[in-house]
């Protein structure tokens, strides 16, 4: 069943792409233009996702619901860590990363809070003193 | 003979301290990625990637750090695999079938003994055919019109997933996913902004860099996260310090047989480390498996995968220096480098930057043997490093990734895409879709669209021109040839399945 929701996902994909190249208009002294090559691949691709649904393979083992809550608990994390790095400056944002990360990986508070403490001073030094790239260091209110 | 010059012009490059120093660095940190668990050579070349940028290095140096991890990782995967049954890399999966039962059996120190010695083994041939055949493959190259390289694309993408793959229509898919993502930006030839939603954040496209760290390190992540609760592996003790040379070279011929199997794997396009040691294996299996001992720790089941895995890794050098076709996952993610180092490989690059591929080479002879040195009286260290606990590790893997990207362009969309990508690539991986191909096509899209555009430009729009040339019909029946082959066997392969 995955395969066959995967396929049909890429099969919308591939006609939605090969339509939009349609509507991208060739120049002068190039007779393929910008149009042709996404339109070359979206029919193989159309027919390789086709092949998808209609042979799909085995189903494959979907994590069970406490490992899948704990990586939608990481990628929540993640991109919270993205969205905020520059709003609350690079060690506050990695030490609450890192902490958190930790105890996704089932270790105890205090060890993972070390870990979070070790970790954001280690590469703000590496990084920012080290290779001179330059890191927020406070949140954007105090700076 | 020229190549003897240029090979000595090249250790002038190599023995500059900061390219020496870089290539022990390499080493080191290339064998501890390769020994951990879930953190393979494409993970560890990835994550590294922005370290070579923010250092400011030149191209050459940059290389030859990253060519020595990537060294440093075939040699130190074979650890985890003796030691815990777990490989550390997906080519040291075979190492696993003797390494594991020898270590069993008290003799941990001898199977790391010989496994170094046949990585040793394989690598050394690999870059002896690398200084030999890169050269003759380079000349030839240059003779390679538009069409002649759409058609090498052409093979390169067919054949990626090799004929190993389970699925060979998945790994098809896949390829073309990549070289849809690839268009995504402004056309280089008019200027006509493709697939970029109106966001200047995508007018240049996918960062294959940005792609990559996403797909393989955060997906590692995730991966990781689900099977926690299955990781409770045991740690074999080491036995003695260090080995009897006896025990060492107890290999034999079968270092030799796996390095040339390994090197031939290595070269064909997509084949790589993994195929490299499992045909090595194989082979040496029918070949001298008489007494049965095979999977109960024969030396020679040690030796033969080992060596094969590390000859792949140094032959799949070989087309993405002189071709630009990568031939393996990690020689994809130094073609990127060294595209994002405006370098671009190919044919003209042995004649226009004769140091930075010399220098190369002669690196990783270098490596070789600072590798050997480190691998046997050092083998304690990395042993140890196994022990590191995944709760430091993995978030570690991961702060590196979002640093590297984030010191690429200080955006923190960038950080959206890396994490959108891992998130893609986790699930791509559950249904058994290959991420190789979507890195190589998000690498060599532009490239084979602008030779499309060029070749089609030079007949004025006559697609037969595409077929015209003796180089680009012989390639074409090359691809042709391996996809039949890829077919035939999945095809045998579901239909054993489907019986057993």
């Amino acid at each position: 069943m995955t395969d066959r929701i995967v396929g049909a996902l890429i099969l919308a994909l591939s006609i939605w792409y090969g339509i939009t190249a349609g509507s991208y208009e060739a120049s002068f002294g190039d007779p393929l233009g910008p149009a042709a090559f996404p339109i070359m691949l979206s029919i193989p691709a159309a027919v390789l996702s086709l092949a998808l649904i209609l042979r799909p393979d085995a189903e494959p083992k979907w994590p069970s619901f406490w490992p899948m809550m704990r990586q939608a608990a990481a990628i929540a994390l993640l991109l919270a860590y993205a969205g905020f790095l520059e709003v609350v400056g690079f060690p506050l944002a990695t030490f609450l990363a890192v902490t958190l990360l930790g105890r996704l990986l089932q270790t105890t508070w205090p060890k993972a809070a070390i870990s979070g403490a070790v970790m954001s001073a280690v590469l703000f030094i590496t990084f920012d003193y080290l290779l001179d790239l330059p890191l927020p260091l406070l949140p954007e209110f105090m700076s | 003979m020229g190549f003897l010059d240029a090979l000595l012009q090249g250790f002038a490059v190599a023995l500059t301290p900061t390219n020496l120093l870089l290539a022990l660095f390499g080493c080191f940190a290339g064998t501890i990625i390769g020994a951990l668990p879930g953190l393979g050579p494409v993970n560890g070349v990835a994550i590294l990637i922005p370290l070579a940028f923010s250092l400011g290095l030149e191209p050459t140096s940059a290389l030859i750090m990253l060519s020595c991890i990537y060294y440093g990782c075939m040699y130190g995967g074979r650890i985890s695999s003796i030691m815990l049954n777990i490989p550390g890399d997906e080519p040291a999966i075979m190492t696993t079938l003797d390494g594991y039962p020898m270590a069993q059996a008290g003799k941990a120190s001898e199977a790391l003994g010989i496994s170094a010695v046949a990585s040793f083994a394989g690598a050394t041939f690999a870059t002896l055919g690398l200084t030999l055949f890169a050269p003759l493959l380079a000349k030839a190259a240059i003779h390679f019109g538009p069409a002649d390289y759409f058609a090498l694309y052409v093979l390169a993408f067919a054949t990626i997933g090799g004929i190993t793959s389970v699925n060979p229509f998945k790994t098809l898919l896949a390829a073309f996913l990549g070289l849809m993502v690839a268009s995504v930006g402004l056309d280089p030839a008019t200027g006509t902004p493709r697939y970029t939603f109106g966001s200047y954040h995508l007018y240049d496209g996918f960062d294959p860099i940005v792609a990559i760290v996403g797909l393989f390190a955060i997906s590692e992540v995730l991966v990781y996260l689900e099977r926690l609760n299955f990781s409770d592996a045991r740690m074999v003790p080491l036995g003695r310090a260090l080995p009897r040379l006896k025990d060492l070279l107890s290999g034999g011929w079968a270092n030799l047989r796996g390095s040339v199997i390994g090197f031939v794997c290595g070269i064909l396009p997509g084949a790589g480390a993994s195929l490299g040691a499992f045909m090595s294996y194989i082979f040496e299996q029918r070949w001298s498996a008489r007494d049965g001992k095979f999977g109960k720790g024969d030396p020679r089941g040690i030796a033969a995968p080992e060596a094969g895995n590390n000859a792949a890794s140094g032959g799949a050098l070989i087309p993405m220096l002189t071709l630009g076709v990568p031939g393996s996952g990690t020689t994809a993610v130094m073609l990127a480098l060294l595209i994002s180092l405006n370098i671009q490989p190919g044919p003209l690059l042995f004649d226009r930057q004769p140091d930075l591929v010399w220098g190369l080479i002669a690196a990783l002879y270098i490596a070789n043997i600072v590798l050997l040195v480190m691998n046997i009286p050092m083998i304690g260290l990395f042993t140890r490093m196994l022990a590191m606990p995944q709760w430091i590790l993995m978030p570690f893997v991961v702060m590196v990734s979002f640093l590297g990207v984030y010191s690429i362009s200080h955006s923190t969309f960038d950080l959206f895409v890396m994490v959108a990508f891992g998130v893609i690539g986790y699930i791509l991986r559950l249904i058994g879709i290959s991420l190789v191909p979507i890195i190589l096509g998000l690498l060599l899209g532009a490239d084979m669209e602008n030779n499309l555009r060029r070749a089609l430009s030079i007949s004025n729009g006559d697609f037969t021109f595409l077929f015209q040339s003796p180089i680009a019909m012989g390639l074409y029946a090359l691809t042709a040839t391996m996809l039949t082959i890829a077919l035939v066997l999945s095809f045998r392969r579901s239909g054993k399945a489907e019986n057993a």
